[in-house]
Parts: structure tokens; sequence; C-alpha cells
């Protein structure tokens, strides 16, 4: 993965994960957008490893978006408990004893 | 514990025997599981202190759940962790929250474990490694294995001079003395933070050597746990994908590894920068 479409698909995940959906102020996006600034020309004059910076994006990039993904599913499919009497009887087209004719 | 448990079960038992008791006294056990807290902070940021990077959550500092304060040496891993509460909705999901639990746990170190302990859990890791145990009944999973596992393993032994060879039966591959002094020193060259990490990433994906090998970027995240979970997406094409299982602990794994990786890399990177001075 290039080094522009991991930030790009940092700055989207992190901006998933932000309770209002705005980065403007939001640290790691800050933070990020200055480490790309710093190694904009290379990676490896500054004494890292080789690739070093986009390895570390792509894994942070991983997390989130596994996170996310994580949360999603656990939404979706993690047990409500049981349903109630209406919920069951709307479930099967009836109607409850106290409901209008 | 057990004694328990055997109580438990007598009473089990007398309870169904005895016809005389009505059925509603039957006790439901009902699990009861802990409210996780609300979110009780608007914004988190960080705050630079002597030795090292807080977060602060509105206007409280940040406190392990030992009751010390929350203080790391990166800032890196001080601002992700800033995030991660940051994208916390009302509540506060704390078993969610892998690298933040990771700090924690380096930080308090529950279980007073010594640099020595780690090491020799890791080392002790090594006979039952996921990678070395292949399987040669099969033909397709034995090629799938041939050709995923075996360049990971050339390349442990290469990078670490060990010579570890798998195994295609039930026996216990044999590590020598000499190869676990070879991993030993490499291990104890880390910090006993990062060891946290480390044993977090080796727990994980049920291998040393993927972990090694993620850790010294020679694999992503996404591959090493694609490796790891190897025979399961083989089975997966004959009996199919459920997504609350397979893709659930697929992304658990995923994001406990990304975690791990991150603490380990943040917590042992140091670099400087040497500026051209203009004369």
């Amino acid at each position: 993965m290039s080094g522009t479409k991991v930030l790009r698909s940092l700055l989207h995940e992190l901006r998933q994960a932000s309770p209002n959906g705005c980065i403007k102020d939001n640290l790691a996006a800050r933070y990020i957008l200055a480490q790309y600034k710093k190694f904009e020309t290379t990676d490896q004059q500054l004494c890292k490893a080789r690739n070093e910076a986009i390895f570390l994006g792509q894994t942070y990039l991983t997390y989130l978006s596994s996170q996310r993904n994580y949360t999603e599913l656990y939404k979706e499919f993690h047990g409500r408990g049981e349903r109630s009497v209406r919920d069951t009887a709307d479930l099967v087209g009836f109607k409850l004893p106290t409901d209008p004719k | 514990m057990n004694g328990k448990l055997m109580q438990g079960a007598i009473r089990a038992l007398r309870l169904g025997s005895c016809s005389q008791w009505p059925a509603s006294v039957a006790r439901i056990t009902v699990r009861a599981y802990a409210t996780p807290p609300k979110r009780f902070y608007k914004k988190t940021s960080v705050l630079s202190s002597d030795g090292g990077y807080e977060v602060v959550l509105d206007h409280r500092k940040l406190k392990t759940p030992k009751g010390t304060p929350f203080l790391v040496r990166s800032e890196p891993l001080a601002i992700a962790v800033a995030t991660e509460f940051d994208a916390q909705k009302e509540h506060i999901e704390r078993s969610r929250m892998h690298l933040s639990a990771l700090c924690f746990t380096a930080i308090d170190n529950p279980n007073n474990l010594t640099k020595l302990d780690m090491v020799n859990y890791l080392l002790n890791f090594i006979p039952t490694d996921t990678v070395l145990f292949q399987y040669d009944d099969e033909k397709d999973l034995q090629d799938l294995q041939l050709n995923e596992w075996d360049p990971v393993i050339a390349w442990f032994n290469q990078r670490y001079e060990t010579n570890l060879q798998k195994t295609l039966n039930i026996t216990p591959p044999q590590v020598s003395e000499e190869d676990k002094m070879k991993i030993a020193k490499h291990l104890h060259s880390y910090s006993l933070d990062t060891l946290h990490g480390f044993i977090f990433a080796v727990d994980t994906l049920k291998s040393i050597i993927l972990a090694c090998a993620v850790i010294e970027q020679m694999l992503t995240v996404e591959k090493a746990v694609a490796l790891a979970r190897l025979e399961e997406e083989y089975q997966l094409k004959f009996w199919g994908r459920v997504e609350w299982a397979h893709d659930l602990s697929q992304q658990e794994l995923q994001s406990r590894l990304a975690a791990a990786v991150l603490f380990v890399h943040l917590n042992c990177s140091e670099y400087f920068v040497k500026q051209k001075s203009i004369l």
C-alpha cells in the first residue's frame, strides 16, 4: 500500500472512530500528518529502518479498522436477551389483548 | 475451586432426584455481567511531563487499574491511548481497548513478572509453535503449509541463526539448548515493557516464529493472522464461513496483534534527527 493511501485510510478510520465525526483538532490526526510531513522526502534518512514509518502506519490502520469491524459484528450478532411478548406478537402478526381491534 | 464445583454438582443431582420439590424452586442461574462504566469525560488530551507523557480525560489524569498514574515514554503511544479513550461512545468498553490494556499491564505488571520469567515463558512456547506442526495426510493442506509456513520458518532460522525443524506427526519438534540460548539472548535485549507486548503477540498468534516475523516487519499484521489461522481458512472452503464466529475471531486477532506490534515498536524505537549545520 502506498503512503498516500495509508494516510487517507487512516484519516477515514479516525473520522469514523471520533465521537462527533470531526478530526479537525484530533490529536492523532495531527500527529500522523506531522509525521508525514517529516518523512515526506524519505523515511530512510532519519536513521529509521527502511519503511518503518509506513509499516507503523499500516499497523495502526489495521488496528483501527479491525476494532471497527469487530464492534460492528458484535452489535449485529450479540444476543439481546429474550424477546418481549409484544415483540413476539409482532413477529408472527398477532395482536395483544390490550391492543385495539 | 474443584470442591465447590463438586458440591454444586451434587446439589444439582439432589434437586433433580427429589420429586417433591416443585420445579419453580430450582434456581435459574443468570450470568450477571458488570456494566461498563459510562463515558464521564468529553475531551481527551495528552500532557507532556518530566520523563514521559500522560493522558488527560477532561481535567482528570488517567490512572491505571492499580491506581498509579498513567505515564508512558513514547508520545505516539500516549496519543493512541488518548484517541482510544476518545473513540468510546456511551460506555467505556475496556475489554476492547487492547492498546490501553497493554499499557496498563506494562505499567502495573500485576503478576510481578521479571524479565527472566517472561523469556522463559516465551522459550517454552517454541516446542508448541503453530507453524512447526504440519500435517501431511491431506495433499492440499500440506501444499498450503509448505508454501506459506516454510518460508517463515526459513527466515526465522536465518535471522536468529537457529535450526528449528518442523514436525509432521504428534511428537513435538526437538529444540536444542543452543537454539534456545540464541533466542533467549535476542529476547533479553528487549526491555521489560516491550516483552509484555511480545507475550501479547505470541499469545495471540500462538506462535513465536510468526510473532518475531511480524515484529521484524517481515509480515504485515493481516498476513500473520491469516498464517496463524491457516488451517481454519482451509477448512472454511469446505464447511462455509460463519460471520459471527470466523470473521469475529479474525478481527479480534488482528486488532490484538496490531496493538501488540504497535506497543513493541513505539516502546523500543528511538531515533534522533541530525540536522545539517548551516555555516
